[in-house]
């Protein structure tokens, strides 16, 4: 774009002129849908504190809770085992997916595409989605949570490391096949070892990720904690939910530490 | 030796294109190509190992023609082309030791390549070769640590890991300071001599072209415009091959002085 400008203070002029612009359209647009959903900001606000002390009162846990701890930190366990599982075999899949689907590396076109199609569909499709679909043809157990994950995982991976492919340097591969390196070796000396740090790094964060989610699936399925936060809360045993609410928290930010741990340990 | 005869490549709509380029470069020489950016020096450059396909011409080393190679004699005759470049193009997560036995790949197996079962010989080998760029103590060291200087000797090491007949330099020092640029021409003068290499440059600046090259082959707008041993260079050629071109008088200004 190249713009006239009489002075510097004219540029300066136009840009605050459109800067105000944006908010006026923006506010416009809040209180637009404010009176279509008859929203009143002012009393909503004047609720808060209320509702939350309310949260607080019952959802903490008391020393009546911790005859809960057995169960919920089984089943923690295995909504962890069943997260970690269901990411390293969607992300072994998606290794070779990504190898297929990078423009760089890929051996076809129609393989890329038809890579790239699949991947997108499996991520777009929610996880929740994913489990109720599963519900049907695998009933309520830990295998169909672990689909459900699996699938939307394979999906996120195989785009993120297809990615990751395509923005290492070519002409690093082109110094192998300078070599006499032929497809194969290439990936597998060239791509692979350049890719494994950022690879690594996503599958640390989809496992964090599963977690979070797989305790929405297990609401859905019928296992894992999830199932467990659910059956708590509707018999009205909001202090036992409350605590897993915390574990879950607590392991996810454990997690996070952990695999910070791990990201500088191979960067 | 090295004959090129009547290369030609035409990038899509008249892009930088090869004009019926033809040159040779002999064993125990350095021969230099100079010319202005963009006159095509890397398309010649990676059109002698094939890594850019041109449109016609004869590629003759050591009277085979590599235009006509197969996918696996294309394969066993990169093998003994070895390529150094500009950005050195090392995997810079793996050591260098695992670099320079990169330079094997061309003769291994498929499997054995990609999973690096390298014989104890070879590793050796590799090893001896490092030491021989200077880089013993750096062996074991992840390329990314090491400075460009050495990175570049790394791929050197990793070209003569190849047993190569010829190495193709495409801009081997536009990274490096002056004094690493002085040990890897250094290094590459006395491969030349002392194992009788064709050592095939592309270089921007003249003053190196002209201290270390025997032989110059000048391009210009992806024609050759002067071919000959470096005493022949003088001011008139070089005003020739750098004709009309934006940094000529920079660059043959800078030669003077």
């Amino acid at each position: 774009m190249k713009a006239k400008y009489s002075s510097p203070q004219q540029f300066f002029r136009q840009r605050r002129m459109r800067l105000t612009v944006v908010l006026v359209i923006l506010l416009l647009i809040y209180f637009g849908s404010v009176l279509l959903v008859n929203f009143n900001t002012f009393s909503s606000l004047a609720q808060i504190p209320a509702g939350l002390v309310w949260l607080f009162k019952t959802f903490i846990p008391n020393q009546h809770t911790t005859t809960y701890l057995g169960p919920i930190f089984y089943q923690l366990w295995r909504t962890l085992i069943v997260s970690i599982s269901s990411t390293i075999c969607a992300a072994l899949l998606s290794l070779i997916f990504a190898v297929l689907g990078a423009k760089t590396t890929s051996p076809n076109r129609v393989l890329q595409l038809t890579v790239r199609f699949g991947a997108s569909l499996l991520r777009n499709i929610p996880v929740v989605a994913w489990a109720m679909i599963l519900l049907f043809s695998f009933k309520q157990s830990d295998f169909t949570g672990f689909l459900a994950l699996f699938f939307m995982t394979l999906g996120y991976l195989t785009r993120a490391f297809t990615e990751t492919i395509e923005d290492l340097d070519t002409e690093k591969l082109h110094a192998l096949q300078a070599v006499g390196a032929n497809y194969f070796q290439c990936v597998f000396c060239g791509v692979l070892p350049e890719a494994a740090s950022t690879m690594t790094s996503w599958v640390l964060y989809m496992i964090e990720n599963n977690i979070r989610d797989a305790t929405l699936v297990g609401i859905l399925t019928g296992t894992g904690i999830g199932f467990l936060f659910n059956q708590y809360f509707k018999s009205i045993r909001y202090d036992a939910a409350g605590l897993i609410v915390l574990l879950i928290a607590a392991l996810v930010i454990v997690l996070e530490l952990t695999s910070t741990q791990i990201r500088r340990a191979i960067a | 030796m090295l004959k090129v005869n009547q290369l030609d490549k035409t990038y899509g709509q008249d892009k930088h294109s090869l004009k019926s380029v033809s040159f040779t470069a002999q064993p125990g020489e350095v021969t230099a190509i100079i010319g202005p950016s963009g006159a095509g020096k890397t398309t010649i450059l990676r059109s002698v190992n094939q890594l850019i396909r041109d449109d016609g011409g004869q590629i003759l080393l050591d009277d085979q023609d590599i235009r006509q190679a197969n996918k696996a004699e294309l394969r066993k005759i990169r093998h003994h082309i070895g390529m150094i470049f500009q950005n050195y193009n090392l995997i810079s997560p793996l050591t260098a030791l695992e670099n320079v036995l990169h330079g094997r790949l061309g003769a291994k197996s498929t499997l054995a390549g990609m999973f690096g079962l390298y014989s104890t010989a070879e590793k050796t080998e590799a090893l001896a070769l490092l030491t021989e760029v200077g880089l013993k103590d750096y062996a074991y060291q992840r390329c990314d640590q090491l400075s460009g200087g050495q990175q570049q000797r790394v791929g050197i090491a990793r070209a003569l890991m190849q047993h190569p007949k010829m190495i193709l330099c495409d801009e081997p020092i536009a990274s490096l300071d002056p004094k690493s640029t002085k040990i890897v021409m250094d290094i590459l003068r006395q491969l030349a001599r002392e194992k009788q290499l064709i050592i095939l440059i592309n270089l921007h600046q003249i003053d190196i072209a002209m201290d270390y090259a025997d032989h110059i082959v000048g391009i210009n707008d992806g024609a050759i415009v002067f071919e000959g041993p470096t005493e022949q260079v003088n001011e008139a050629v070089l005003q020739k091959i750098y004709r009309q071109s934006a940094d000529a008088k920079v660059k043959v200004a800078a030669n003077e002085s």
